[in-house]
């Protein structure tokens, strides 16, 4: 039985001709748009979060703490709400980093007269922190401290890429969104057409006491199959795209975003996306009344 | 197997009412081969319309198979329908399917096993005479050839019921009687057969049971 109404909606895909190519490819333009930002999306939302794990807020000291001090100052910064940890780091130990940083160059250091630089103490916001808002509150708590000098650091960036990150998804839907309401209504027209081109095997089947599924399946499935056909298509040129462009454009995202390596979407987006499609065209499909009655 | 109690039949054009049927009432009994006969317009077409419920009366009871049509639901009234073979004056075949895959349409649209399928497509095929035109296309055939291909899909499933809507008013005398040969043995095998015609020259030339429709109202059940 699948086999007869899979070779109908087949049959029924070929008599609607053009329209039924356009409307293949519309939902191929919809489906490749909503990947495409979704794919950027997801990339970014990677960068956030590396960049979300590595921040830190440097807490800068007007002087270096007494060792029998350092305890309850660190106690006292740990007290702070929105901080996950806090680690002393001395001015000895702030100078032994930056020698390592400078790495063969480390000799200029050695021939500073003092060290000029001041102890802080490290401090890893809590996830609760990671919003702008909270992350502001944070540092504004943090230099109320007595013995702060200066707090550096912070979330600032991190979010502004992240609002830019769901300013695209916003866009990627919205885009999407029109691109699939155009290529449902394009399925629909197709699919009126093949109702048209139908009503002689509709007429035979009512004739006949064809169930009424069997009289609208194929009519379903005709429009599903444009759905899916759009969707392949749209992820081989989403995937066409993605190996043309991301060899690219990897090392200039590792410079400024440092993503090491771009990802392509998921098996399960992969999935999602095919889904979509199938759905568009089923939708599409189903719109179209004509085939209710007779 | 049949029974119309006092059918009425008004078709509403606007505002404008056309009566088809008036106060009609008769029985068919199973294993009967009845000619309804009448002149264009009598209401024959309405009359075998109401029996496989593709309308229904405006008044008074239409009872097929013991159920009153009325009263049935969209899937009972496929059931009905799939026990109805019913064939037209235009065979209204599949253009681009052969004779082959027109009659095996049926099956398929009811889900026949496949195995099934071409064994039963040619035993109908073999009945009406077409089983060398399997895979002749609708515009190969004859107009006589056509509407015995009509025939074949109608009773493909075997229904115990057959009605038949002017199937030879386009045909020659000829191919006429090649048809009526059909019915005949469609007949004798055991099928109730219902056969509506305005050539009243058939109608006597057969020798069976007639019911004479004239505007609508019965005027003679003779034979
Ligand atoms: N769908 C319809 N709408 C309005 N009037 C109709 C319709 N079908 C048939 N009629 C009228 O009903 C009467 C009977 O028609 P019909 O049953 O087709 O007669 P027959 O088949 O004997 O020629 C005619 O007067 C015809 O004009
Ligand atoms: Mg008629």
């Amino acid at each position: 039985m699948f086999g007869f109404l899979m070779g109908e909606a087949l049959r029924d895909l070929r008599r609607a001709g053009r329209v039924a190519v356009s409307a293949i490819l519309l939902v191929t333009l919809s489906l490749a748009a909503l990947g495409g930002f979704w794919l950027v999306s997801a990339n970014l939302d990677r960068a956030v979060g590396r960049w979300r794990d590595r921040v830190r807020i440097i807490v800068y000291l007007k002087r270096e703490p007494a060792e029998a001090d350092l305890p309850q100052l660190l106690e006292r910064v740990h007290a702070v709400p929105g901080v996950a940890s806090a680690v002393y780091v001395s001015r000895a130990d702030a100078l032994r980093a930056l020698k390592q940083v400078l790495g063969k160059d480390a000799a200029v250091v050695d021939s500073l007269p003092t060290n000029p630089l001041p102890s802080s103490v490290e401090v890893t916001p809590a996830a609760t922190a990671a919003t702008p808002n909270a992350a502001h509150q944070l540092v504004e708590r943090l230099e109320a401290l007595s013995e702060v000098e200066e707090v550096a650091g912070g979330v600032d960036w991190v979010e502004r890429l992240s609002q830019w990150q769901r300013l695209l998804t916003t866009i990627g839907l919205g885009v999407g969104a029109v691109l699939a309401l155009a290529a449902i209504l394009t399925v629909t027209t197709a699919t009126t057409l093949v109702v048209h081109a139908r009503r002689r095997e509709t007429e035979i089947m009512r004739l006949v006491g064809a169930p009424e599924l069997t009289i609208r399946l194929p009519l379903l499935l005709q429009g599903m199959l444009q759905g899916l056909a759009g969707a392949v298509l749209a992820l081989a040129a989403l995937s066409a795209m993605y190996s043309v462009v991301a060899p690219r454009i990897e090392p200039l995202v590792s410079l400024t975003l440092g993503l090491p390596r771009l990802a392509f979407l998921t098996p399960l987006n992969l999935l999602a996306l095919t889904l979509a499609g199938a759905l568009l065209g089923a939708l599409g499909g189903w719109l179209a009344r004509g085939g209710r009655e007779a | 197997m049949i029974e119309l109690h006092r059918v009425s039949k008004i078709y509403s054009v606007g505002p404008v009412k056309v009566p088809a049927l008036s106060d009609v009432s008769f029985r068919i009994d199973k294993g009967e081969f009845v000619v309804l006969a009448g002149p264009s317009g009598a209401g024959k077409t309405t009359l075998l319309r109401l029996l496989y419920r593709a309308d229904l009366p405006s008044d008074g009871e239409v009872e097929v198979f013991g159920s009153d049509v009325a009263s049935l639901r969209r899937a009972q009234v496929a059931a009905l329908r799939r026990s109805i073979g019913v064939v037209f004056q235009d065979a209204k075949l599949l253009p681009v399917r052969t004779v082959y895959e027109n009659v095996a349409f049926v099956l398929r649209v009811l889900g026949t096993p496949r195995r099934d399928i071409t064994a039963r497509v040619f035993d109908a095929l073999r009945v009406v005479g077409l089983s060398s035109r399997a895979q002749a296309y609708p515009a190969q055939l004859s107009q006589g050839e056509a509407q015995r291909a009509a025939l074949a899909r109608a009773i493909v499933r075997k229904p115990p019921l057959l009605l038949a809507d002017e199937p030879t008013g386009s045909l020659d005398d000829a191919m006429a009687a090649e048809v009526f040969e059909v019915l005949r043995d469609i007949w004798t095998g055991g099928t109730t057969v219902v056969l509506a015609t305005h050539q009243r020259r058939v109608a006597v030339a057969l020798r069976r049971r007639t019911l004479a429709l004239e505007a609508g109202r019965v005027v003679k059940d003779e034979g």
